[in-house]
């Protein structure tokens, strides 16, 4: 199955966006419940599709245990807040004193925005074919695209690998009894994993792997290090503005995005040089084109919130503040954009057509 | 076209050349067949086509080179690849994108050939191979011969002249090996391109090829001729040219098509040897010594005498199977496999690739747990007796080598094997073990330097430490040469005649009819055909023998069953 029905990676990158930024930004349990809510329904849309999509189960236990592990630490640790629910003898180191509703309710809202993270992770995962995101990157990155693309391919091999290994020393009459008794195994799957890294690098060697770069000159060498290196200097400064003086935010901000703007130039300018062509064609339709602008306007509504009614998003149930959530409307219908791509996939033709893909 | 004069190579930290004084001449559009016993440079010679020697490797490097009017030399790997296509032996470790069609054109993107010019490229590619239903498929999820057409299509895309491949089909079973060598026939004929391959298993390629290059050793004078010619020459040659040479047959057959008329001839003297009961030849001499050996047919297995070391185990099946069934991540590797094999009987298993052979065999040993069904060695219920005891009985040669071997010296690896199964240490006999290999010379090298021959001998080595009564081999022929594959024969037939079972998965067809009492053909996870070697080998068209096919017999199947019929001695290895 691959996943050619769905959209073009790009959308599906403004989509994580937008996912991802309420759910490393808010506390607030029901706008969370939302996220969770909408990333649901995408990945229910996905499902369909992809029947052999399981790590969203996986993810989701991983997300409950992490949850699950971290409750009893916050609620036992934090005595503050006013709503006692019971209380532990104060001699006992830590853990001794009050243990409070709103101990409980941070803990909960701390493991909602974990699993919704995760789930997050997994849904862009299933719908974006990671190899295809790889050869995507911009010029400049290309080769470590692929290299990393070999990295990843290479964890089933060793897996592979060591599975034999292990098995071929077994029947040796070999036991890991103790540190010292992993060499066996761990010298083999060394030799092994560098003999085939080897045999790779001969392939991509013979078949002109990295053959046709232009050799850029000195200066514009030089001209690619400064504008890298102001560019950093700025986001920097940048950052540091807008966290000590929160009263030049203005001037901050522009100084982030002059930064960034200056590290994007001197990547293309890099990528330009290399020449490679592209074999692949995703189509960019209007229904890309309509999921990526749902994604960049709910990411960049979301950050307008953030700026303009930091209070909408605020959540924090020991007093001062009330323990029960706040809810606002516009809030509430950012987050619903997230639904977007499981409501407008292209229901699932019943027979795949190669003839879609190119 | 491609002209290679008095080139001296020598890979770095090596004190011999790996090519020394070496010259060669080949013409456009031929397809050539390099053959040579291991270590006698022919993947060197290879390698030195596209630059990847001395470029890749480093090392010493002196004399002319031309390829296509290149210097590979001065123009490096990435250079060449637009002019040499290279394959290489494992299908696996050559991939660098995960689908096919993505893999086509990666080398095309790396060269930055227009998107348009990529995609007829790659129809191209992919039709000239026969594989454009494969487009869209994962490369892990295809079988052998596919990921090899795959790995041919790949570097045809990039449309080189000249197309090198370094035993592209030593890791496929027979139909997959058939399956590529067929199409790069084709491509040879219809498109002219140049293809140089080398490959260990003669019978395979022998019909396919216009000339022959052969590399007797190194610093000898390379001998390029036309197969006939070549094949007269050679020491160690497919069955039906050795049976040809025996017989004094001219012109020498290369191909079962042409071997027929000369098959024929005989037919009537061999029809007068069965009714004069010569045939069906019985068990009647051991080999004494596994070097010298010769691997003979054996004799059916209804005919075999008891050995006097058969009574080492106890009586009844060595190996008994019942019913298993096995599958991995839903996967259904075996489907209700019932096998048994006796005390001294030497059985091979054969099959596609992921038929469930290695499968049957990790279950035997213990290493899976059959998830329904019953197998047991030697009376123990392998599912629950402690596996110290079934690894003692049973020894399971893995397929690679090298996930085995670890230790600095191959004494101390043997010494390993006696510290995991608490035998006690035992220099002298481990070293007449390793005599008996042919490995005494090698006893304190590191097993990693070893050639691949040698390795396979000092994994067996390995295991037979132990003294198994059972002996589990996985494709033990990957890669080994005729001299090679003829020594492990007859040391893997001295211990059947020890009284020891043998279980070898394997894909070659005349290793198992010199060998096998028994074939057994497995095919999705099931049992096939399981029956007398002369039976099964007779019956079937890809795992037939040469002989056999010559002659349409169950009594033929290997060179010496025709001459002991016909009274002659057994030819001399």
């Amino acid at each position: 199955m691959t996943n050619e029905d769905t959209f073009h990676p790009l959308a599906w990158t403004a989509w994580l966006a937008a996912a991802a930024l309420p759910a490393l930004s808010t506390r607030n349990p029901l706008y969370l419940s939302l996220v969770l809510i909408a990333v649901r329904i995408t990945y229910t849309a996905l499902g369909r599709r992809n029947p052999t999509a399981r790590s969203w189960s996986a993810f989701v236990r991983l997300g409950a245990l992490m949850w699950l592990l971290s409750i009893p630490f916050v609620v036992l640790m934090s005595h503050g807040g006013s709503i006692v629910l019971f209380r532990l003898p104060r001699s006992w180191p830590i853990i001794g004193g009050p243990v409070t509703l709103e101990a409980l309710l941070y803990s909960f809202t701390g493991g909602l925005a974990v699993i919704g993270l995760l789930l997050i992770f997994a849904t862009f995962n299933i719908a974006v074919d990671q190899g295809r995101l790889l050869r995507m990157t911009p010029g400049f990155l290309y080769q470590a695209g692929v290299v990393t693309g070999i990295a990843v391919a290479f964890v089933p091999q060793m897996v592979a690998t060591w599975q034999s290994i292990r098995e071929a020393q077994q029947v040796r009459g070999h036991k890991v009894r103790g540190i010292r008794d992993l060499l066996p195994l761990l010298l083999p799957l060394l030799v092994t994993g560098l003999e085939r890294a080897m045999n790779l690098a001969e392939s991509m060697e013979a078949r002109g792997f990295g053959g046709q770069i232009l050799v850029a000159t000195p200066r514009q060498r030089l001209a690619h290090q400064l504008a890298l290196l102001g560019g950093l200097a700025l986001v920097g400064l940048g950052l540091a503005v807008n966290g000590f003086w929160p009263d030049l935010r203005l001037i901050g901000s522009l100084q982030l995005a002059g930064g960034i703007l200056l590290m994007l130039w001197s990547f293309w300018d890099v990528g330009r040089r290399s020449r490679r062509t592209r074999y692949h064609r995703w189509p960019w339709n209007r229904i890309d084109r309509l999921v990526a602008a749902i994604g960049i306007f709910g990411a960049v509504a979301w950050l307008a919130i953030m700026f303009a009614r930091p209070e909408w998003l605020h959540y924090y149930p020991y007093p001062p503040y009330s323990p029960w959530p706040s809810f606002n409307i516009v809030v509430g219908l950012v987050l619903l954009l997230l639904a977007a791509p499981g409501l407008l996939m292209r229901p699932l033709e019943t027979e795949s057509d190669p003839a879609v893909a190119v | 076209m491609i002209d290679l004069r008095h080139v001296t190579y020598t890979y770095p930290d090596q004190a011999q050349p790996a090519l020394a004084d070496f010259s060669v001449s080949l013409a456009q559009g031929e397809f050539v067949l390099v053959v040579g016993p291991s270590g006698s440079g022919k993947s060197t010679f290879l390698r030195s086509l596209n630059g990847l020697a001395p470029h890749f490797y480093g090392g010493k490097w002196s004399g002319h080179i031309d390829v296509g009017g290149r210097n590979p030399v001065e123009r490096a790997p990435r250079g060449m690849a637009d002019l040499v296509g290279f394959v290489f032996q494992d299908p696996e470790a050559q991939f660098v994108v995960d689908t096919v069609e993505d893999e086509l054109a990666f080398a095309m993107e790396n060269f930055a050939v227009p998107p348009a010019t990529m995609r007829k490229r790659i129809e191209e590619a992919l039709d000239q191979m026969g594989i454009a239903h494969l487009r869209q498929r994962r490369i892990g999820a295809l079988s052998g011969g596919e990921k090899q057409r795959v790995a041919v299509a790949a570097v045809l895309a990039l449309q080189p002249q000249i197309l090198v491949l370094d035993e592209p089909t030593s890791q496929l079973d027979p139909q997959a090996a058939e399956e590529v060598l067929v199409a790069l026939r084709q491509l040879n004929e219809d498109q002219g391109l140049t293809v140089i391959i080398s490959e260990h298993r003669l019978e395979r390629v022998a019909q396919y090829v216009d000339r022959v290059l052969y590399l007797p050793a190194l610093g000898a004078a390379p001998i390029l001729d036309d197969p006939r010619a070549v094949m007269g020459q050679l020491p160690l040659v497919p069955p039906l040219v050795e049976l040809g040479r025996a017989l004094g047959w001219q012109p020498l057959p290369l191909t079962i098509k042409e071997g027929r008329p000369f098959a024929r001839r005989i037919s009537g003297q061999l029809a007068a040897a069965v009714a004069g009961g010569q045939s069906r030849p019985e068990r009647s001499e051991l080999p004494q010594s596994a070097a010298e050996g010769h691997p003979e047919r054996m004799g059916d297995p209804q005919g075999r005498t008891q050995s006097k070391d058969a009574k080492l185990i106890p009586q009844g099946s060595a190996i008994s199977v019942r019913d298993a069934h096995f599958a991995y991540h839903g996967h259904r590797a075996l489907r209700g496999v019932t096998f048994d094999a006796r005390p001294g009987e030497f059985v091979a298993l054969m099959g596609r690739n992921g038929s469930g052979k290695s499968t049957l065999l990790k279950c035997i040993v213990g290493l899976l747990k059959q998830d329904e069904g019953r197998i047991t060695v030697g009376g123990l219920d392998v599912r629950t007796a402690p596996s110290d005891d079934v690894i003692r009985l049973v020894g399971y040669v893995p397929q690679h080598p090298g996930s085995l071997l670890f230790r600095d010296s191959l004494l101390a690896e043997l010494a390993f094997t006696r510290k995991g199964h608490g035998m006690p240490q035992d220099e002298p006999a481990d070293l007449a073990l390793l005599e008996r290999l042919g490995l005494a010379s090698v006893a304190r090298r590191d097993p990693r330097d070893l050639s691949g021959g040698e390795q396979q001998r000092a994994a067996l080595a390995a295991i037979l430490v132990a003294q198994p009564q059972i002996i589990l081999l996985d494709e033990p022929t990957r890669g080994l040469d005729y001299v090679q594959k003829r020594n492990l024969a007859a040391l893997l037939l001295s211990f059947k005649a020890e009284g020891r079972t043998v279980v070898m998965a394997t894909h070659d067809v005349e290793l198992a009819a010199a060998c096998a009492d028994r074939v057994v053909l497995m095919g999705e996870g099931q049992i096939v055909v399981d029956g007398p070697a002369r039976d099964v080998m007779s019956d079937s068209q890809v795992f037939a023998s040469q002989i056999n096919k010559l002659f349409r017999d169950p009594n033929y199947l290997v060179v010496d069953d025709v001459l002991r019929a016909l009274g002659r001695e057994p030819a001399a290895p």
